[in-house]
């Protein structure tokens, strides 16, 4: 039963890294391609822009993992308390909506939303006595309006495998808690979050091994003259450097960078999730 | 007997046949493009009429289009992988990624084919010859891409002014648009004098030879060769940009404008002034400004190239190389029928397919033979070439835009950029993104022009200084 997945796993997801020798040499259309070593990587390393692009990859990815992951847990602890099953239809249906949105369509919103001579953002500040901010010509707000859409994009969907750990929970504990006088803080402190520790584990390693992605469709989106110095990532850089202009072993040797600094990420958070959670991916 | 003499003659004439077959078979070409597709009905009725007249001429060729993702970015990726793959079409359309493939040696020298075609020949403009003498695998037969500015002539009228010729004399324009209620709304102040998007490229079309800039590489004092972007002209330039957007007579939102973001700015009467990217856009515009306000009838005015302290004219066309055009494969075991093709396309017969669309629809023909455009005309577009030397049988641009046409035709003069090496591609991304970043943070008012030098120091120091010492190499003395 097994095999047509491990075929497709197989087909897509590990024949193709045999092409990734592609970083080590000089592409030919007309075969054969000429081994290079490392002289792709020493182009890369040697841009002048690659360490500021690879600083905003790390700044915003962290600010993503700081600021964006916790969200759908905290999400999915409130949903499940909230009693009124009705209610807690409305709201998911509500909250699960932006996900199936384009980027393309979010980037029109938040530029509407914070034009800073229209939008209501602005509007709202000005009326409360603040001056306007272009939030997206911002240096300081740009990587903010990142975190934030990213937020209201996603929480509601990645909130559901937390729901559907936490409806996975021996309902027996609830009732021992309640037996012992737990109030409800108690019962979501001392049963709730540990019932869910080896799924956010699971999602916390996953999410490591994608550190260095910080959403190519949702920066190339926002970015624009001003801020690109700020959200300029590798992978805006390598679609930029590699596929617009033709570079492709340039673009396959950023893209093996990032899948090793992802590999080591992976492979540390699980050793480190093991040891203080007895949990890991494996 | 009988048997055997009518399987040898059967075997005679199926030999026979087969011999001569080639003389008279159909070649198939394959042709990509993101304007030529099996899924847009006019696309193949395009394709289908170039074929009949192909074959009428004596060229029985199947033109194959072949369908790639809509959208120029997913067109290019698209394009970059198929031909990575190896998958090489007879005919090739770039936007981008050209240079690559060129260096590969899967690009056709074209000049060879122009040098003895004929029709293309006649057909190149100017600044085609140039580019095809720098780079010789691109041909794209169209007047050079220059921005020119145009508002509501009732507006200009309303205004009493005449149209600006200097530089104090459009900051002037702006500055009664803005202050004028134009748009009726009740509040005057509240219409932005021009607006734009994305970066300053449009507004650079005409105010670049004001200002002084004549061209990528300017001499500085000493006689060195330095990047036009970090001279004192081009910071008088950012300063009058800058100015605009302070007073409110310049879109500081430009950034992030799109261009239909821009073009909404200008219907809806929240800007005067937009830059229209060529002749036909201009007419679209005309045409959706009618749209947007039924029964008023809007003509535009073409606003002319101001002149300023440093001079008069549309900025310096660059001629390194076309940015976009037809390629030909030098793989391709056609290449005879594959340059018909294109030749064709530059013949009058094949520039009043392409430029006319289709009779009856796009056009009618009179008993006279005189030729009356349809409204449907507004809905075709060419999708090869613009011959600079095919004349419409009538008038196919309105006044305004062939007025922008004639000073495009008028008012040519060569850049000296050049095409870069690989090796400086890093620098000339990196050195790009500074510039792109510093200019809008001065005309947002991020920035102060007071900053100035530690622009100049960051472009220089992100690959500036390193490609003008390349420039000092090409250009020499």
């Amino acid at each position: 039963m097994m095999a047509p997945g491990l075929l497709f796993f197989f087909i897509w997801h590990y024949v193709p890294i045999w092409e990734a020798k592609m970083a080590f040499e000089q592409v030919r259309i007309i075969p054969p391609n000429i081994w290079v070593g490392l002289k792709n990587f020493q182009q890369l390393f040697s841009s002048p822009i690659f360490y500021q692009v690879l600083a905003n990859t790390l700044i915003i990815s962290g600010m993503k993992i700081l600021f964006v992951f916790p969200v759908p847990i905290m999400v999915a602890l409130l949903l499940n308390e909230v009693r009124n099953g009705k209610l807690r239809g409305v709201i998911q249906s509500a909250i699960y909506l932006p996900h199936f949105l384009s980027w393309v369509v979010i980037a029109g919103v938040f530029i509407a939303l914070l034009s800073p001579t229209d939008g209501a953002v602005n509007q709202v500040q000005q009326a409360m006595g603040f001056g306007t901010t272009n939030y997206l010509t911002n240096t300081g707000t740009i990587r903010w309006v990142l975190v934030i859409s990213e937020i209201w994009r996603s929480a509601g969907w990645d909130s559901l495998l937390y729901l559907a750990a936490i409806f996975a929970i021996d309902p027996a504990l609830y009732e021992a808690a309640e037996m012992d006088g737990a109030s409800r803080w108690q019962k979501i402190w001392h049963v709730t979050i540990p019932g869910i520790i080896p799924t956010i584990a699971t999602l916390f390693i996953l999410n490591m091994g994608m550190f260095l992605s910080a959403d190519l469709n949702q920066v190339i989106n926002f970015q624009n003259d001003v801020n690109a110095s700020a959200i300029d990532i590798l992978d805006t850089y390598v679609y930029r450097m590699g596929l617009s202009t033709g570079e492709y072993a340039l673009a396959t040797a950023a893209g093996l960078f990032k899948a090793v600094i992802g590999m080591i990420l992976v492979v540390t958070s699980h050793l480190v999730s093991k040891r203080l959670t007895g949990k890991g991916v494996w | 007997m009988t048997l055997k003499k009518l399987l040898l003659a059967t075997t005679a004439i199926a030999t026979l046949g087969a011999l001569a077959a080639p003389a008279f078979a159909q070649t198939t070409i394959r042709l990509v493009s993101k304007d030529l597709l099996t899924t847009n009905p006019d696309d193949v009725k395009e394709i289908e009429a170039i074929e009949a007249a192909l074959k009428a001429q004596g060229h029985d060729i199947d033109i194959q289009t072949i369908d790639l993702p809509g959208g120029t970015s997913a067109y290019v990726d698209a394009l970059g992988v198929m031909l990575l793959s190896g998958d090489i079409p007879d005919i090739i359309y770039f936007q981008g990624g050209d240079q690559k493939m060129a260096e590969q040696g899967i690009l056709e020298d074209l000049n060879p084919w122009i040098e003895k075609s004929e029709h293309i020949k006649a057909a190149l403009w100017p600044h085609n010859v140039e580019r095809l003498a720098n780079y010789p695998y691109l041909l794209y037969v169209y007047p050079p891409r220059a921005p020119q500015p145009v508002m509501r002539q009732d507006w200009l009228d309303q205004l009493g002014l005449a149209a600006p010729t200097t530089v104090e004399e459009y900051e002037a324009l702006f500055q009664a648009i803005h202050d004028a209620d134009l748009d009726g709304d009740g509040t005057p102040g509240n219409t932005l004098g021009l607006t734009g998007f994305g970066n300053t490229t449009e507004l650079d079309s005409v105010f670049n030879q004001a200002f002084g800039i004549t061209g990528t590489w300017m001499k500085n004092a000493d006689g060195a060769w330095v990047n036009a972007r970090v001279t004192d002209a081009e910071k008088a330039k950012i300063e009058f940009y800058a100015r605009l957007a302070e007073k409110g007579l310049y879109d500081r939102e430009y950034v992030t404008n799109t261009f239909d973001v821009k073009e909404d700015k200008f219907y809806t009467g929240k800007a005067g002034v937009i830059f229209g990217s060529s002749p036909e856009v201009i007419d679209i515009y005309a045409g959706k400004m009618r749209q947007a306000h039924p029964g008023e009838n809007i003509e535009l005015a073409l606003l002319p190239v101001p002149s300023g302290p440093g001079g008069q004219g549309l900025a310096a066309v660059d001629v390194s190389k076309e940015a976009r055009g037809w390629a030909m494969s030098s793989l391709s075991e056609h290449k005879e029928e594959a340059f018909a093709v294109l030749d064709f396309m530059a013949s009058k017969e094949g520039q009043d397919i392409d430029r006319m669309g289709f009779a009856d629809v796009h056009h009618t023909v009179g008993a006279d033979g005189a030729v009356t455009f349809t409204d449907q005309i507004s809905t075709w577009y060419a999708r090869f070439f613009n011959a600079a030397n095919w004349t419409p049988p009538t008038a196919l641009l309105s006044p305004t835009a062939q007025s922008a046409l004639d000073t495009i035709k008028a008012d040519f003069t060569a850049d000296n950029a050049f095409v870069w090496p690989a090796d400086y591609a890093a620098d000339v991304d990196a050195a790009e993104q500074v510039y792109r970043s510093w200019v809008a943070r001065f005309i947002t008012g991020e920035a102060s022009l007071d900053q100035w030098d530690t622009f100049v120091s960051e472009y220089n120091a992100a690959g500036g200084q390193r490609m003008a010492e390349y420039a000092a190499t090409v250009l020499g003395d």
